[in-house]
This record gives structure tokens, C-alpha cells and sequence, in this order.
């Protein structure tokens, strides 16, 4: 018996009756639209990933304005699901000598992403808007 | 003012989230109007999340609301009864404890301590964030029936509050109980209920008081625990 091209015996090599060749696209932990913005501005920033500053790069990178109860509901959910981990950083004078919260991408974050990625630029082949 | 205004709400915020937000309100220097909207937005996206949950529901609506009303009831029934065998004061002849001596009276003092101290252990278990609701719901019977029992006094209405309290406390703490204590309450509890309803000493409705009892026993014991206690979103 074959399973898409593959022997049997590939086949039976299976955990959670998940056989190892499956390969479908199946995308585990598919992001929402504003958690891939999310977790882009926080990756791009980097170290410097906190609050108020993934907040301005989406607002100036979607010339949409961000509010905070968006940002942090939605950093609490991607923390819940294991995508971002947060702590509390240093104060700052400009901040009113109050903490910042940082942010930053974990691996399942970043396969998440290149995930979502991966699909966007699969789904858009080929259609009007997209140029090359 | 308007900032004043800003930090007050924030206090609606729990407090991991609170210095966070109020720091980046100062480093983006936007007026105090759209900050007080960006901080009260987050506090009700933060309150519809925790009520996409069931166990906000099953703490306010399946639990406080019902058992406060039953156990009101259950407070009047013991006070009565108290009244009438040490005081010879009789109130409604067709209530169900009507007829209950001494022991019957002992058991159901029993039953409402336990019963009250299961629910506000399992309200406050469940309804860390949503307390305030479940509070609510549960004064929602207490002032609309209380009028109800006017010939009794008004503090033996409440005999439920203090060991209600007890367990709220507990559960709020996210304490455990032993598996052995829990099923023995429940156990014990469920005896008594039936033995006060052999002698047509229980309304029927009293039952559902039972429900916290067993789910106590099912969820709340030791070897289940350390439950992972939300820190941020429960």
C-alpha cells in the first residue's frame, strides 16, 4: 500500500497516529493579522522590543493608529500560546520612572510567523495587486 | 486633571499591567483624553476576555447567584426553627423545618455551614478577576428576598455570609483541600441531606446545593494541585 508516493513501511512509523511523512500544510497555530504585525515589529526591534515601541513601529509601518488594549491583549494571548515571553524592564525618565514591558519572539513565535508568511505569499501568487 | 483621571483607571488594571501602560502613555505624550480611553479600552478587552471563559459563568450564574437565594432560605429555615424551639416563636407553619427538633435542627446548621463554605470556596476558586460579578449576583437575592423574611431578624438572614466568606477566602488563595477531607464532607453532606429529607426536612430545591459539594470533591483536591493559578489572564 502507498500513501502518496510513499513506501508502507514509512507509513507505520507513526506517533499519535500522525504518520512521520505527513507533511500537509497545516499550519498548527495559525496567527491572526495584528499578531503577525505583533510579532514582526517585535522581532525587527529586536532587543529594543517593549510596549510603546512595537505599538509606533505598526502605527508608522500600517499608518493605522494601535491602541494599548489591542497591543496588550494581544501580547497576553501569544504569551499564552507560547509565541512571545515578557518581563519587566528597566525604568526610564522619559517613562515617568515607570517599567517597560519587554517583548520578545520565541522559536514556536518565529516559526509561526514564517508560517503565516509562507501562506500569505502562497495565497497571493498570481493575483491583481501583487506585482512580481 | 485629565491625567489624574488617567492613573485612577489604570487602577482597574491589574497591577503587572498597570506600570507597563502608564509608562508607555508617557513616552508616546498623547493627550490625557485618548490615554483615558486607550486604558478603560484595555480594561474592558481584559473583562470580555475573562468572560470568553466558562468558569466565569458557572462561579456567578450557576453557583453564586442560585446558592445565595437557597442558602438565605436555608439561614431563614435555621433561625426559625431556633426561634420556635427555644423561644416558642412560630413563623410559617407550612415550611419545611416546620416540625424539626433539636437533632434535625443540628444537622442543618451543619449543612449550611458546609454548604456555604463549598460555594465561596469554589466561587472564589473560579472567579479570581470576575469576583466583583459574582459578588454582585450574589447580593441580587439578598436584597430583593429579604423582605420576604421580614418577621425574622435581619442579621439571621445572613447566617451564610460568614462561612461563605471563610471559603472565598480560601479559594481565592487558590488553597487545596485534602482528597480525603473533601470526599468526606461531601460524603458527610450528602448523608445528612438525606437523612433531613427522609424526615421531609429539606426543600427540594436544596439539592442543588449539593452540586459545589461534589465538584469540590472532583477539582479542588491536593493530588490535582498545584493547579496552573493564572497569573495574567485568569
Amino acid at each position: 500500500m502507498k500513501r502518496n508516493g510513499l513506501a508502507n513501511d514509512q507509513s507505520q512509523q507513526t506517533c499519535l497516529d500522525i504518520p512521520l511523512y505527513y507533511n500537509h500544510n497545516v499550519v498548527l497555530i495559525m496567527l491572526g493579522e495584528f499578531e503577525y504585525l505583533l510579532i514582526t515589529a517585535a522581532a525587527s526591534l529586536g532587543e529594543d522590543a517593549y510596549g510603546a515601541a512595537i505599538r509606533a513601529e505598526i502605527e508608522s509601518t500600517t499608518t493605522h493608529s494601535c491602541s494599548i488594549g489591542a497591543l496588550y491583549t494581544t501580547i497576553e494571548r501569544l504569551e499564552k500560546k507560547g509565541l512571545v515571553k515578557t518581563w519587566m524592564g528597566e525604568a526610564t525618565a522619559e517613562r515617568g520612572g515607570r517599567s517597560k514591558r519587554m517583548v520578545r519572539v520565541t522559536p514556536k513565535g518565529v516559526q509561526a510567523a514564517k508560517e503565516f508568511y509562507n501562506a500569505i505569499t502562497r495565497i497571493s501568487k498570481g493575483v491583481s495587486w501583487v506585482t512580481n | 486633571m485629565g491625567w489624574c483621571l488617567v492613573e485612577l483607571s489604570a487602577r482597574l488594571l491589574p497591577p503587572f499591567q498597570r506600570e507597563p501602560v502608564l509608562g508607555d502613555l508617557a513616552e508616546a505624550n498623547q493627550n490625557a483624553l485618548r490615554s483615558l480611553f486607550d486604558v478603560l479600552g484595555l480594561f474592558f478587552r481584559y473583562q470580555a476576555q475573562l468572560w470568553s471563559d466558562w468558569r466565569p459563568w458557572l462561579a456567578g450564574f450557576g453557583i453564586a447567584l442560585p446558592s445565595s437565594y437557597l442558602l438565605m432560605c436555608a439561614s431563614a429555615s435555621v433561625t426559625s426553627t431556633y426561634l420556635r424551639l427555644f423561644e416558642g416563636r412560630t413563623f410559617w407553619h407550612g415550611w419545611p423545618t416546620g416540625h424539626e427538633g433539636l437533632p434535625l435542627l443540628t444537622c442543618h446548621i451543619f449543612l449550611l455551614i458546609a454548604w456555604s463554605w463549598t460555594a465561596g470556596f469554589v466561587v472564589g476558586s473560579l472567579s479570581r478577576r470576575t469576583l466583583w460579578a459574582s459578588l454582585m449576583l450574589c447580593l441580587l437575592p439578598c436584597f430583593s428576598c429579604a423582605a420576604m423574611f421580614s418577621p425574622l431578624p435581619k442579621v439571621c438572614l445572613f447566617m451564610f455570609i460568614v462561612p461563605g466568606i471563610w471559603g472565598l477566602r480560601r479559594g481565592l488563595r487558590a488553597m487545596s483541600v485534602e482528597r480525603t477531607f473533601a470526599l468526606a464532607l461531601a460524603a458527610l453532606v450528602t448523608v445528612l441531606m438525606l437523612i433531613a429529607w427522609k424526615f421531609d426536612a429539606l426543600w427540594v430545591f436544596n439539592w442543588g446545593l449539593i452540586l459545589p459539594v461534589w465538584y469540590l470533591a472532583a477539582s479542588f483536591t491536593t493530588e490535582q494541585y498545584p493547579h496552573p493559578v493564572p497569573t495574567h489572564h485568569q
